[in-house]
C-alpha cells in the first residue's frame, strides 16, 4: 500500500511564498539602485548636453570649443575644458604613479613580512586613513603641504602662490588615494593560496622573489581593482583639490609650481553663488569627468591583462 | 648552448647520483612538532634513481620527513629536528647548507596541483629565471625538454603561452612535475600527488614517473597500496612516527616481516 501523503507537507506551500516575496525583495533593491545610476546619468547628462543645443538659445556654447578651450573664463563667458582634462589627467596619474607602488609594497610588507602584532596595528592605521573624510585632509593640504611645495619651489628657484598648484594637489592626491589601494592590496594579498608560495619555494626560490613574482601575480586582480578605486577617487576628488588647487584660468599647467584647474575643482567653486550658462556648463564637466573615468578604467583592464604574460583570461 | 655548458658544469661539479647509490641516508632523525615528537628515530636509505613509497595511515609522519629532505619543513614554526640526514656526502641541515641549493637539487610535487597564475610558458621557465637565467633561447630548449619529459609537450606546444590555470588538474600536476624537472634536480618529492586526481589523470602520472625513475631519484607519499606496489620499488611502512618497515616493495607486500605492516596492508586498519 503506498503511502500517498510522503513527500508533501504543508510547509512546502509556505516555504515557496517566502522564497517568492524574498526574491522580490532583492529584484527591487536590484531595481532601485540601477535606476539610481541611470537616474544620475541622465540627469548630468541632459543638463550639461543642453548648452549646446540650439534651444539653448544665443549663450549657446559650441562643443568643438568647450573641448579643446584651452581657458575657463567666467568673467568672459569663455568655457574651454580641454586644458582642464589634462590637468585632472595629470595630477590623477601623477598621485596614481605615487601612491600606487608604495601602496603595493605597503600592503606586501603589512601582510608578508611585519611581524604578527604590528600587522594589525597598520592594518588599522591604514583602515583609519581610508575613513579620514575630505575636507580634513584640504585642511591638512592647505595648511602642510602647501608650505612643503612652497620649500621645495624655493630649491629650484621657483615661485608659487603660497604652494598652491599642481604639486599640492599630486601630494594631496597621493595620500588620499594611498590607503584605498593600500588595503585592497592587502586583501587581496593575503587571500594568495599558501600553496603557491610553498611551490616556489620549492623550486629554490628566495622568499623575496616569492613575493615579488607568485605573490604580487596572484593578487593583481585586486590590487589593480585597487588602482581603479584609488584613481577613481583622484579624479572625483572634489573638496580637497579645490583647497589646493589654485584654480588656474588657463593651461595646461605643465610645471608642476603652477596653480592648476581641475574638473573636480571647476564644478565646485562657485557652484552655489552662479545661475544660467555657468552653471550650466559645470553638467557639461560632469559628463567629460565620467568618460574619463570610464576610459581610464577600460585602460587598466588592458595593463592588468597584459602583466604576468597571459593575456587570454 | 648555454643548457650545455650549464649542464656540463654541473656534470662535473656535481656527479648525478647511479642507480645503486644512495640519495639519502637518514641517520637516528627525531622530529618535533613543538612537544609532539612527530618522527621517532628514523634509519632508512632511500636508493638512487628508483621510487620510494611512504605508506601508513593519515598523521604518521610520511609527510614530514619528505618535507625534511628538501628542508620545507624550516617554513613550519616551531619545528625541532635532531639526527642527520646525508645527500651525496652533505649533512642537509647544516647551517652552512644553502636551502635554494637544496631545493634545485630536490624538486617537489605538492599534494594539489599549485601552477603559478601565469602562463604555462613562465611556470616552467620559473626555477631558471629565479636563478638568473635571462637567455630566451636556453629557456626555450629547458622548457620545450621539461614538457617532453613530464610527457606534456604534445599537449601544451601550441599553447604554452596561455594561463597554466586553464589546464586540467592533470595536466597541472604533470606541469608541476615538468616546473620542477626543468631545474634538472637530482631527486622529486611526492606529496601524494595523483589524490587530488581521477584515475586516468592518475594513470599518466604513474606511467610518467616510471619514466623518471631512469633520471631522478623518486619519493613518493601515497594513501593509496595499491599505487606504491604498482609503482614503487621500495616501500617505508609508517607508524605513529616510526618506520616499522622498509623492505623491497614486492617483499614487503607478499611477505610483510612485521604483524602491523601486514594488518595494515591487508586492509585491517588506516
Amino acid at each position: 500500500m503506498p503511502d500517498k501523503t510522503r513527500f508533501s507537507s504543508k510547509q512546502r506551500k509556505r516555504r515557496q511564498a517566502v522564497d517568492k516575496v524574498m526574491r522580490g525583495v532583492f529584484l527591487f533593491c536590484g531595481i532601485l539602485s540601477a535606476l539610481m545610476i541611470l537616474l544620475i546619468f541622465y540627469f548630468v547628462g541632459q543638463k550639461g548636453i543642453q548648452v549646446f543645443l540650439p534651444s539653448y538659445g544665443e549663450k549657446r556654447q559650441s562643443l568643438w570649443n568647450f573641448l579643446t578651450g584651452m581657458s575657463w573664463r567666467q568673467d568672459r563667458g569663455v568655457y574651454g575644458v580641454g586644458f582642464i582634462v589634462i590637468n585632472t589627467l595629470i595630477t590623477s596619474f601623477g598621485a596614481a604613479l605615487i601612491a600606487f607602488p608604495l601602496a603595493v609594497l605597503t600592503g606586501l610588507f603589512i601582510v608578508k613580512l611585519a611581524p604578527k602584532n604590528l600587522r594589525v596595528v597598520f592594518t588599522t592605521v591604514i583602515e583609519l586613513l581610508a575613513a579620514i573624510p575630505s575636507v580634513v585632509y584640504g585642511v591638512f593640504a592647505s595648511g602642510s603641504i602647501t608650505g612643503l611645495v612652497n620649500t621645495i619651489a624655493g630649491w629650484f628657484g621657483q615661485i608659487t602662490a603660497g604652494g598652491v598648484g599642481s604639486l599640492s594637489v599630486v601630494f594631496l592626491l597621493a595620500i588620499m588615494i594611498f590607503p584605498t589601494i593600500c588595503s585592497m592590496a592587502i586583501v587581496s594579498i593575503g587571500a594568495v593560496d599558501r600553496q603557491l608560495e610553498l611551490g616556489s619555494l620549492a623550486l629554490g626560490a628566495t622568499p623575496m622573489q616569492t613575493n615579488m613574482k607568485v605573490v604580487l601575480t596572484a593578487a593583481r586582480s585586486g590590487i589593480f581593482a585597487g588602482l581603479i578605486l584609488g584613481l577613481g577617487r583622484a579624479f572625483g576628488e572634489a573638496t580637497a583639490v579645490t583647497m589646493v588647487a589654485g584654480n588656474a584660468m588657463i593651461g595646461p599647467t605643465i610645471n608642476p609650481f603652477d596653480p592648476t584647474r581641475t574638473l573636480t575643482s571647476t564644478m565646485l567653486s562657485g557652484l552655489k553663488e552662479t545661475t544660467g550658462l555657468d552653471y550650466d556648463i559645470r553638467f557639461s564637466a560632469g559628463i567629460v569627468l565620467m568618460v574619463i573615468i570610464v576610459g581610464s578604467n577600460l585602460l587598466i583592464h588592458q595593463i592588468r591583462r597584459r602583466i604576468g604574460g597571459v593575456t587570454n583570461e | 648552448m648555454q643548457t650545455v655548458t650549464k649542464t656540463a658544469a654541473k656534470d662535473k661539479n656535481e656527479a648525478r647520483l647511479e642507480l645503486g647509490e644512495v640519495a639519502f641516508d637518514i641517520r637516528n632523525l627525531d622530529l618535533y612538532y613543538g612537544n609532539f615528537h612527530a618522527l621517532k628515530n628514523i634509519n632508512v636509505k632511500i636508493p638512487a634513481r628508483q621510487v620510494t613509497a611512504f605508506i601508513g595511515p593519515s598523521g604518521c609522519g610520511k609527510s614530514t620527513l619528505l618535507r625534511c629532505f628538501n628542508r620545507m619543513n624550516d617554513l613550519i614554526e616551531d619545528v625541532r629536528i635532531t639526527g642527520e640526514i646525508h645527500m651525496a656526502g652533505r649533512e642537509i641541515h647544516g647551517s652552512d647548507v644553502d636551502v635554494v641549493r637544496l631545493r634545485t637539487e630536490v624538486g617537489m610535487v605538492f599534494q594539489h596541483p599549485n601552477p603559478f597564475p601565469m602562463s604555462i610558458y613562465d611556470n616552467v621557465a620559473y626555477g631558471l629565471r629565479c636563478q638568473g637565467v635571462k637567455n630566451r633561447q636556453t629557456l626555450d630548449a629547458v622548457v620545450e625538454n621539461s614538457l617532453k619529459k613530464a610527457a606534456l609537450w604534445d599537449e601544451a606546444k601550441d599553447i604554452l603561452d596561455r594561463n597554466a590555470l586553464k589546464l586540467s588538474g592533470g595536466q597541472q600536476q604533470r606541469l608541476c612535475i615538468a616546473r620542477a624537472i626543468a631545474l634538472e634536480p637530482q631527486v622529486i618529492l611526492m606529496d601524494e600527488p595523483t589524490s587530488a586526481l581521477d584515475p586516468i589523470a592518475t594513470m599518466k602520472i604513474e606511467e610518467l614517473m616510471n619514466d623518471l625513475k631512469k633520471d631522478y631519484t623518486i619519493v613518493i607519499v601515497t594513501h593509496s597500496m595499491q599505487q606504491a606496489a604498482r609503482i614503487s620499488d621500495r616501500t617505508a611502512f609508517f607508524l605513529l612516527g616510526e618506520v616499522i618497515e622498509f623492505d623491497d616493495t614486492v617483499t614487503m607486500f607478499n611477505k610483510p616481516s612485521d604483524a602491523r605492516t601486514e594488518s595494515y596492508i591487508t586492509g585491517r586498519f588506516g
